[in-house]
């Protein structure tokens, strides 16, 4: 056990919910994610941000739950992918990993897909390219990422797609 | 849940008081972004009791641009380093380099103050702890030998930062907040100090608040390459930056820098030999070599260290021609 | 949006449920975060379990003293090699590693104690508690070390340091080799390849004590040789223990046998009695390895000048790490697959399997033929250059006709090589192309090119299971209740692959049912059929066979009761799927209306379908271990790669990949396709990069940063083909599609490297750093024949 002097309370917002926990200071973002929050969407694939499978969104960019400190996150607006399909439907990028194949194992792909849900944030048109150098932080073992890349632009344009619609 | 060692963070809202708690704090280190500093805190290279995390001081977060040149806080992600129009347009070396760190996950989050006081590293230093445990440790840390070259005194992990040479070359100035809460300003040269084993110069309570990169080097030609095995992720085998000015085809100024080769980011001396002359075959050929003998990089990666010498006399020769044009 | 899900409508024709892609049926959860992987089972009242790993690589153990760990407060139970003396193993003949060392340590990182606290500060101060004590003894790192007259035995049972020696010598290779135009040999050195699948080993182990019943949930791709280890382990009755495998997050073999991960979860637990949550690091994953064994492949080959090989003569030495696992199966699997791809009638094998203080490594994603297929098809190429021949007339010289039956009694009943070389050669502009490549065609930055070509092929099921039981080999349950819906019961552990997916497609298929009907549910042992487990691409064949008689056995079951409803008989019974009809009728009923039929008097319908493979197909009996290798059918495979090679930095760049497989059929395109991209993209792992190093036995690339896996920048374009020769036994002729095309990528990168160059790599990895070497050695040697020209001119 920590010492109890080594404590922080964190106020955030997790998946839109706000919290206030008190957390040991040494507590890493993934094992309040997972073990504190009970979000196990996030996994832990590596010893330390080698392999992208924790990657959460902070503040609406990409971020190593691994290597982030539970306590630094006070103030900050965190998203899981526990919070992409929030009503009950997937959203574009989970369509797209879904049904291109994007997620073989499944152990990445919560990490790609909010390293991809930033991206795409910031980029909603993405080249080839810029779909490379965005997941290039995340680690897929089973894919060759060839379908990882098809279904982010599945996602870019079925977003294009729903822009124009509402516009429509 | 991961094994953590148990340490009490700091969150000071200024620098000011950063310096204080480092200073007045017993085994206390600075963390900003966390993403080395933070698996070595996992794997037992460092055991703090204390972490002071930076990350909450908003004044060294900021890029401004004054007549003196540019003011980089060290508190500025890699991603805001890299993606800044004024760095890109004024010193590019500086953009390509943050945009070569790691993945792009890290530079979200990872500082440009992390990356010059990156530590050095070793593949008998950078392992879990029943990992070094097993192997008696070594002379970076708790241990007696080294094991790079056994026998020696001195370290020789290598300092493995992108960001750095790309700085040096453009005489890249740096504000230390001291303990006493005193602002120095230095030539980032001075930061470094070539010994694997304690490569920074800075005093306990020192913080790294700012760079400044000077408005007279602005505009001129600069670019930074890494060799590494994989497009993403790794750390540099070896990288070089290289700032080029041309005048009637010949040489009027330049400056190269290397990383990964050595336990310091290095500037690379008598490359002003060049200037006065065209860049031809056998300026850029000797450019190559003088690179290549001022490189020293030991069995510090998995990766030939002969590999290493060789690729970064290559990359700095590349570098030269492609910004002569 | 989604538009809703439409539940079954009636329709007058069965629904096509292969040859069609289709998404996973178990995707929905992976990409909602809602699957959950075994360390993702966080029960409130679990005890943390750690392991104490030896800090040397060979000692004998005086004293594991863990006394003061016990007493330390929070500590609810530790073991040591004392609480288990049973060995366990996946082979029968080789169980003899213990889940915690027992009388000596054998490599670095081995288990030997481990604890079960209340949290992991817990765990970790008892570790650091335990006082182990022990004598070294001399240590060995590699195979030739470890042969070494005179070299101590790392297992007083295994003279020599080794584990296994296989010898053949088929037809008369001396005398073909002398008859030959040309023969060629050499020696190449594969370094050890890891799985790294994403999800490092996990186990979380519940003790009943009130009842004497254990579970354990486990990342394995074979639970019911977990089931089997622990019942033999912890010597319990088999029938009080439960093993779940839940979400896995991929295994490529590393977990194709039993691991100590889950053995030490389950001592812990039921030495705590309470619940044990073991989840390991990456470092420790890698340390479990069970990876590709470093392997020096020796390969002389005897050809015509025409092409033709007349004999083969190939030796294989693994470096076998410091227990047996399924090494014994590797080294027979390296010399029986040199056959099965090209026809020649004389071939002689030695292969060397070796103990070395070593991580044991295990069955990895083309167990066994990868490294001895790199060498081959290196060779051919090398040859075929000798020779002035293109690299395809070589290969196309050599094909085999189906069926046929090799010098090792090798069944093979379909072969489409022919098909997917065509493919390739087209495609990828091969002809065209090739003259504009090499060292005298530099592009306009400097940078060479070149294209290569190579070819693999794997089997579809060991024939011979490792445990012979006289069971089948697949048995599928399905059932159906008064709802309509189809409960798919199969022990097949879906690891990522889709097998889920195929099974059900393939059952679905049968019935003529679109697959919303079915619910598939695996990897529970109290509630799904015994599976062998996910190994050696025997899952669709095997498993899909014994699904379609499943679903075979159900429908004659409908058929009748539709009969009876329709007053008709059963052979006059047409099948729509949603709708049985007598021949002659126009309406019919509809599946529900059958289904209430079918219920009528017996109630819940349960059927079994079976597979079990054919006799001729265990392999041959010329040499001692000859089945393995034995298989109903094959997959082939060929690829073109192109490289575009930077000669500063000599790093290489994969350009394109054109690969086609044959796959007897594809019942899921989209998910063969998935499986052959990642199979060449992970070769092109192993031959760019990927490679485990050791300093005095510890594991410096045990992580993800010294152990590079391809990122997605450097991961080329993979332009796939499908070919479909329709084997006569698979599931609607399928084969195998998850193996096979991983190593004809190898051969086929080395081969373009070679074709860029003008010099040819030997050894994999091929490194930057051995490219270089490569490279300079080339430029000096042209540059000492070009001085010695010059002096012979004066």
């Amino acid at each position: 056990m920590t010492d109890t002097d080594h404590r922080t309370i964190v106020s955030c917002s997790v998946n839109g919910r706000r919290r206030d926990d008190v957390v040991p200071d040494n507590m890493l973002l993934v094992d309040y994610l997972r073990e504190h929050i009970g979000l196990t969407g996030t996994k832990i694939g590596c010893d330390g941000g080698e392999c992208g499978c924790c990657t959460v969104l902070v503040d609406g960019r990409p971020r190593h739950a691994c290597l982030t400190l539970a306590a630094v996150c006070n103030g900050t607006d965190i998203e899981t992918i526990e919070a992409l399909d929030r009503s009950g439907r997937l959203n574009a990028l989970q369509r797209g990993f879904n049904e291109k194949l994007g997620a073989q194992c499944g152990f990445c792909t919560p990490g790609m897909i909010m390293a991809a849900e930033g991206l795409l944030r910031d980029n909603p048109d993405p080249t080839e390219d810029d779909i490379r150098q965005g997941l290039a932080a995340n680690i897929c073992r089973c894919t060759g990422y060839v379908k990882i890349i098809e279904a982010v632009q599945f996602a870019a344009a079925e977003l294009k797609n729903e822009k124009t619609g509402a516009a429509a | 849940m991961e094994f953590m060692p148990d340490f009490k963070l700091h969150r000071p809202a200024t620098a000011a008081e950063a310096a204080k708690l480092r200073a007045d704090t017993e085994d206390a280190l600075f963390v900003a972004g966390g993403t080395d500093m933070l698996v070595n805190v996992r794997r037992g290279i460092e055991q703090p009791k204390a972490l002071i995390d930076v990350t909450a001081i908003d004044d060294i977060k900021s890029i401004a641009e004054d007549e003196d040149g540019l003011h980089i806080g060290a508190g500025v992600t890699l991603r805001d380093l890299a993606t800044n129009e004024l760095v890109q347009r004024d010193y590019p070396a500086v953009a390509q380099a943050a945009r070569a760190v790691a993945g792009p996950t890290h530079q979200d989050y990872g500082t440009v103050g992390g990356n010059l006081c990156l530590d050095t590293r070793c593949l008998f230093y950078n392992q879990s702890e029943w990992w070094r445990q097993s192997n008696d440790y070594c002379l970076k840390e708790r241990g007696e030998i080294c094991h790079v070259a056994p026998g020696g005194k001195r370290c020789f992990a290598a300092f493995s930062g992108d960001v750095a040479p790309a700085m040096l070359v453009y005489d890249a100035e740096i504000d230390i907040l001291g303990a006493n809460g005193e602002l120095r300003r230095q030539p980032l040269t001075e930061l470094y100090r070539n010994d694997g084993l304690n490569h920074l110069t800075l005093e306990p309570g020192d913080l790294v608040t700012a760079v400044h990169l000077p408005k007279s080097l602005a505009e001129q030609p600069s670019a930074y390459e890494k060799a590494r095995i994989r497009g993403s992720i790794d750390f540099p085998l070896a990288g070089a930056a290289v700032r080029l000015v041309m005048d009637g085809g010949k040489v009027a100024n330049i400056k190269i820098a290397l990383t990964g080769v050595n336990p310091y980011p290095q500037v690379v001396k008598g490359a002003d030999t060049a200037i006065g002359k065209p860049l031809d075959e056998d300026a850029l050929d000797a450019l190559r070599e003088n690179v290549r003998k001022q490189a020293k990089p030991m069995r510090t990666t998995t990766v030939a260290p002969w590999y290493r010498r060789r690729v970064v006399g290559a990359l700095a020769r590349r570098l030269t021609a492609q910004l002569a044009g | 949006m989604n538009e809703m899900k439409k539940s079954p409508q009636p329709i007058d024709k069965p629904v096509k449920m292969i040859g069609v892609p289709m998404p996973l049926v178990d995707g929905p959860e992976k990409v909602s975060g809602k699957a959950d992987y075994t360390a993702d089972y966080i029960p409130h009242d679990h005890y943390v379990g750690r392991i104490f790993r030896s800090p040397v690589a060979h000692a004998e153990i005086v004293k594991v003293d863990v006394s003061k760990a016990l007493a330390l407060d929070g500590v609810y139970s530790v073991v040591t090699g004392d609480d288990c003396d049973e060995g366990f193993g996946v082979l029968p003949i080789a169980r003899y590693e213990y889940p915690l060392a027992r009388g000596k340590v054998r490599y670095r990182g081995e288990p030997v104690a481990a604890v079960a606290a209340r949290d992991v500060e817990t765990a970790q101060k008892a570790l650091d508690l335990i006082d182990f004590h022990y004598n070294e003894l001399p240590a060995y790192f590699t195979a030739a070390e470890a042969m070494e007259p005179g070299a101590a035995l790392i297992h007083e049972d295994r003279p020599g340091n080794l584990e296994r020696e296989v010898d053949y010598d088929l037809g008369e290779v001396d005398e073909n080799m002398v008859a030959a135009d040309l023969v060629m040999e050499r020696t190449y050195n594969c370094a050890e390849i890891c799985q790294v699948q994403t999800e490092p080993h996990a186990a979380v182990a519940e003790y009943d004590a009130e009842r004497g019943e254990m579970t354990v949930r486990a990342s394995t791709q074979v639970p019911f040789y977990v089931h089997l280890m622990l019942a033999k382990t912890l010597k319990m009755d088999q029938s009080r223990i439960r093993v779940i495998k839940p979400y896995i997050g991929g295994g490529f073999g590393c977990r194709t046998e039993c691991l100590n991960v889950e053995l030490i979860a389950a001592l812990l637990a039921r030495k705590a009695e309470g619940t044990v949550r073991l989840v390991v690091s990456r470092e420790e994953t890698f340390i479990t390895h069970r990876g590709r064994p470093e392997t020096d492949v020796r390969v002389k080959i005897g050809m015509k000048k025409d092409g033709t090989i007349l004999a083969v003569d190939c030796t294989a030495t693994q470096r076998g790490g410091a227990y047996g696992g399924y090494g014994i199966v590797t080294i027979l699997y390296a010399g029986s697959l040199i056959n099965g791809i090209y026809k020649f009638d004389h071939a002689r094998y030695k292969g060397l399997r070796v103990l070395t203080n070593t991580p044991p490594p295990g069955a990895m994603r083309g167990h066994g033929t990868v490294d001895v297929r790199y060498g081959f098809e290196s060779l051919l190429d090398e040859m075929a250059g000798e020779l002035g021949l293109d690299p395809f007339e070589v290969r196309r010289k050599n094909l085999l006709k189906a069926p046929t039956t090799t010098i090792n009694d090798l069944l093979i009943n379909s072969y489409g090589l022919g098909e997917c070389l065509d493919w390739i050669e087209k495609e990828s502009g091969w002809k065209k192309r090739l003259a504009k490549m090499g060292p005298k065609n530099r592009d306009k930055d400097g940078k060479l090119r070149g294209l290569g070509l190579g070819c693999a092929h794997y089997p579809c099921g060991a024939s011979k299971p490792v445990n012979w039981t006289g069971e089948p080999h697949a048995t599928v349950n399905l059932k159906l209740d008064w709802d309509g819906n189809i409960t798919l019961l199969t022990g097949a552990p879906e690891i990522g692959q889709g097998s889920s997916t195929v099974i059900t497609q393939c059952a679905a298929e049968t019935l003529g049912l679109d697959m919303s009907r079915f619910r598939v549910h695996t990897g529970d042992s109290k509630l799904v059929p015994k599976d062998n487990g996910a190994y050696s691409s025997r899952i669709t064949y095997m498993v899909g066979n014994a699904a379609i008689q499943a679903a075979e056995n159900l429908k004659n079951v409908l058929i009748e009761a539709a009969a009876r409803k329709l007053d008709a008989k059963p052979e006059d019974i047409e099948c729509l799927g949603e709708v049985y009809r007598a021949a002659s009728q126009d309406k019919g009923l509809s599946f529900q209306e059958v289904v209430m039929a079918a219920l009528e008097g017996t109630g819940t319908i349960t059927v079994k379908g079976n597979f079990d493979t054919l006799p001729e197909s265990h392999g041959t009996k010329k040499y001692r271990g000859g089945a393995v290798g034995g298989s109903m059918a094959y997959a082939y495979a060929a690829e073109v790669v192109e490289v575009c090679i930077d000669p500063d930095t000599a790093e290489v760049t994969v350009e394109r990949v054109w690969a086609a497989q044959d796959v007897g059929r594809a019942l899921n395109p989209l998910s063969v396709e998935g499986q052959i991209q990642g199979s060449v993209w992970m070769g092109m792992g192993q031959a760019f990069c990927e490679g485990t190093r050791f300093h005095n036995g510890l594991p410096i690339t045990g992580n993800m940063l010294d152990y590079r896996v391809p990122s997605i920048v450097e991961s080329p374009p993979i332009e796939t083909h499908i070919v479909e020769s329709v084997d006569p036994h698979g599931p609607f002729g399928a084969k195998e599609a998850g193996e096979t095309s991983l190593a004809a990528f190898i051969p086929a990168y080395v081969n373009a490297i070679a074709n860029a160059l003008g010099v040819r790599p030997i050894d994999l990895p091929v490194t930057p750093d051995r490219l270089m070497e490569l490279i300079e050695k080339q430029e000096t040697d042209a540059r000492v024949a070009a001085a010695q020209e010059e002096e012979e001119m004066a």
